[in-house]
């Protein structure tokens, strides 16, 4: 009996330890380069954490929290921080449509001048919902790399886009933890 | 089969049940979830008393108080004080509030009225940079910053209507401070949307920055300045903060980010006692607080305009309910805009308002078939001299007596500003003045902005029945009317009636606004409100943007109290 359960739960560790160490063995070193333009896409605050993580990594990073395209100019990487709060929306002055179309158009002049783009998502599970997935299914497929807060990906969301898109994928347990893949991403 | 073998086979079954249990249980954290529904509508029960609050220590704090044999009032400071530690982003001692008290012995009820004043400098022009409004001023600087109430208003009721010390009701925010708590989403969503203010304000370094970043939900955060702060002015009494160094302190803090307050505003500030305005619902009487607080009013004028439709009839959240509702509100905003000021410095025609006969009067210019064009306010022509983001908590105590208490520091963690090693945040709610400067609500020396709380307490007959209110802005007064339409109108529970879909509408300079519902408004309503010619805005299925209503009912002929606490935000209810 004793050997049973004792198997039992050598088995239950193996398998528990495999699932949620799925997604972390993705590490991406050296792909971007610098400077970087950070910007938000759904004006959510979490846009101002990638700004003091790209700091403290020592990265040369602009902020524009609604960047356009011009603002690409020099630009070497584009981040992307996904996330929509309503209040931020407002508060930029931008309805939801007016900020994927903005993001849209910064994402498509990205791709012509072959800047890079990272996606960030470090709101966790409170920041998931609605529009937010419907961002994150529309700019994650562009990115070369995304990092985001487990708990954000807890119905798999970014797994399935990132497996279907081979974009490697970082998940961290906090948004502050971000700043080790976030430092060794970066030549 | 022999027992021995049959027991094995027992627990090998048993053992691989757990086992897969917490398999699937792992492998589909969504699960977890789905276990516990916070949504779902729960009446907390009491015979003896019950606390209602933002935060579950708060509620907790507050019946410990009852318990130990404080009156409603002992607890509703010490419920109070302790949301400061456990809920800081939206209230504390920098802000200011209101509270509505029932005497049961007397019969009597009263009104404490806290809210932050203007400091002496302001003026209506004082938002204007280059001839336009700064709005970062209005908000994150020095001069969003009114003078504090709060303390000086739980003082006074506290020693008036109270039987503890403040050092008694302000021991377990000490404790809670010291030893900290576990962050909910709601707080740690809250301190993300609040991140940049925070950054600018408060600093890195701040207890309300988790080493420069966000609180995670179940982090721990602890506050010991607010605790050393709290532990002072137990010693020394509140004179510390009005006029010791605490005051030099919010003085220095204030002036280091541009504004205007002075140590002379703090030491002249003093709470006013007033009498409550009152109204009627049905069989209902309303008592609640009058300007500068509004909510009450506003939910009064709402209550009075539905008393002309057929609401039951027409259904909950149908849309003709919501048409007419909502039709009503742009004409409350209207009269809002125009009427509502401090009244030690402006004339209000509250009776004329609050009448039944010009409520009958919006109702018949309201059309069933579709949205007005314009919502113009009303004219008196005989004006009566009557110059008679925020938390709400409900207390009632063995002997009957019940406090409605509603207190904020406007913003979610208000102006971000602390001042130093105090560990409390300052309020901005200078940001309730009028942008226009012909406004009655123009910032002013001395002035009380205008507040969208509204803590009422309603009686049937001469027995009360229900203490409610919320924060929420300007949704405050559009949210409590329908909790009291569905109570009273839809027969729904405390709780089913708090936790019911809302929606939302104003007018702004006489033209209708959209119509904000909440995601769990019928798919029907929605497309015939649109059809009519309603601009619709849907929101998350339980938004904040809609408040957080915490309520307590008195069940007629019983002697059982139920709670009803938001889950919206963290509400919670405990009974005794």
């Amino acid at each position: 009996m004793k050997k049973i359960i004792l198997s039992i739960f050598i088995l239950h560790f193996f398998i528990v330890s495999a699932l949620l160490g799925q997604e972390k063995k993705d590490e991406v070193i050296n792909i971007f380069e610098q400077p970087i333009l950070i910007t938000s896409a759904g004006q959510s605050a979490e846009v101002q954490i990638a700004s003091v993580l790209a700091k403290r990594a020592g990265l040369s990073a602009a902020l524009s929290k609604a960047a356009f395209a011009n603002e690409l100019k020099g630009i070497r990487t584009l981040v992307i921080v996904l996330g929509v709060s309503l209040k931020g929306l407002g508060a930029a002055g931008l309805d939801i449509s007016q900020e994927t179309n903005r993001v849209q158009i910064l994402v498509d002049d990205a791709q012509r001048k072959n800047i890079p783009i990272l996606c960030l998502h470090l709101g966790g599970e409170t920041r998931r919902g609605q529009l937010t997935d419907d961002l994150i299914n529309t700019f994650l497929p562009f990115s070369k790399m995304a990092i985001v807060v487990e708990s954000g990906n807890k119905d798999g969301l970014f797994t399935s886009i990132c497996k279907e898109n081979h974009i490697p994928l970082i998940v961290v347990e906090r948004a502050v933890d971000a700043l080790q893949p976030l430092k060794k991403a970066f030549k | 089969m022999n027992p021995e073998k049959l027991c094995f086979l027992k627990k090998s079954s048993l053992t691989i049940g757990i086992f897969l249990f917490f398999l699937i249980w792992l492998c589909f954290p969504s699960s977890k979830q789905s276990l516990l529904d916070i949504h779902q509508p729960y009446n907390y029960i009491g015979k003896n008393g019950m606390v209602v609050a933002a935060h579950p220590l708060a509620a907790n704090a507050g019946l410990e108080m009852l318990k130990k044999g404080g009156n409603a009032v002992d607890a509703a400071v010490t419920t109070a004080f302790t949301l400061n530690a456990a809920e800081p982003f939206a209230s504390g001692i920098g802000g200011g509030g209101f509270m509505v008290i029932y005497i049961a012995k007397e019969r009597k009820v009263t009104t404490v009225n806290f809210r932050e004043k203007a400091p002496s400098r302001a003026s209506p022009n004082m938002f204007i940079e280059n001839g336009k409004i700064n709005e970062e001023w209005r908000k994150t600087h020095g001069l969003s910053v009114a003078v504090p109430g709060v303390l000086a208003g739980l003082d006074y009721a506290l020693k008036k209507y109270g039987t503890k010390k403040l050092s008694e009701t302000m021991a377990k925010a000490i404790e809670i401070s010291e030893k900290g708590f576990q962050v909910s989403k709601t707080f740690s969503a809250i301190n993300k949307d609040e991140y940049e203010k925070l950054l600018l304000n408060a600093g890195e370094s701040s207890c309300y920055l988790n080493q420069s970043f966000p609180y995670e939900p179940g982090d721990i955060f602890r506050n010991p300045e607010l605790a050393r702060t709290l532990k002072l002015i137990s010693r020394k009494g509140i004179t510390v903060f009005y006029k010791g160094e605490i005051a030099h302190k919010i003085v220095k803090a204030v002036k280091s980010k541009g504004g205007i307050l002075t140590l002379e505003d703090l030491a002249q500030y003093k709470p006013v006692e007033q009498a409550p305005i009152k109204g009627t619902y049905k069989d209902y009487t309303i008592f609640t607080i009058g300007p500068p607080a509004s909510g009450g009013f506003h939910v009064i004028q709402l209550l009075n305009i539905l008393e002309n439709w057929p609401v039951k009839e027409w259904g909950l959240n149908s849309t003709a309910y919501i048409h007419h509702f909502s039709e009503a509100l742009r004409f409350v905003f209207a009269d809002r805009s125009h009427y509502l000021g401090d009244p030690d410095f402006i004339s209000i025609p509250i009776i004329n308002l609050l009448s039944k006969e010009y409520a009958s009067h919006i109702a018949g210019q309201i059309d069933p078939a579709r949205p007005l064009d314009f919502y113009p306010y009303s004219e008196f022509h005989e004006q009566e001299n009557a110059k008679e983001n925020t938390t709400h908590l409900c207390v009632i105590d063995k002997q009957g007596n019940i406090v409605s208490l509603t207190q904020s520091i406007n913003h979610f963690f208000g102006s971000g500003i602390v001042p130093e090693e105090t560990g409390f945040l300052l309020n901005n709610h200078m940001d309730d003045f009028s942008r226009n400067a012909d406004s009655p609500n123009a910032p002013g020396p001395k002035h009380r902005p205008v507040s969208s709380m509204g803590p009422l307490i309603m009686f049937k007959g001469d027995m009360p029945f229900l203490a409610l209110g919320s924060p929420g802005g300007t949704r405050i007064f559009s949210s409590l009317a329908q909790i009291i339409v569905n109570i009273i109108d839809f027969a729904l529970s405390l709780d089913e009636a708090i936790e019911s879909p809302r929606f939302f509408s104003y007018s702004s300079q006489g033209k209708a606004r959209s119509i904000f519902v909440e995601s769990r408004i019928p798919q029907s309503s929605v497309k015939d409100l649109e059809i009519i010619g309603h601009t619709i805005q849907v929101r998350q299925a339980y938004d904040r943007y809609f408040g957080g209503a915490q309520g307590i009912m008195i069940i007629p002929y019983t002697r059982i109290i139920h709670g009803g606490a938001d889950s919206r935000r963290d509400g919670c209810g405990i009974g005794y």
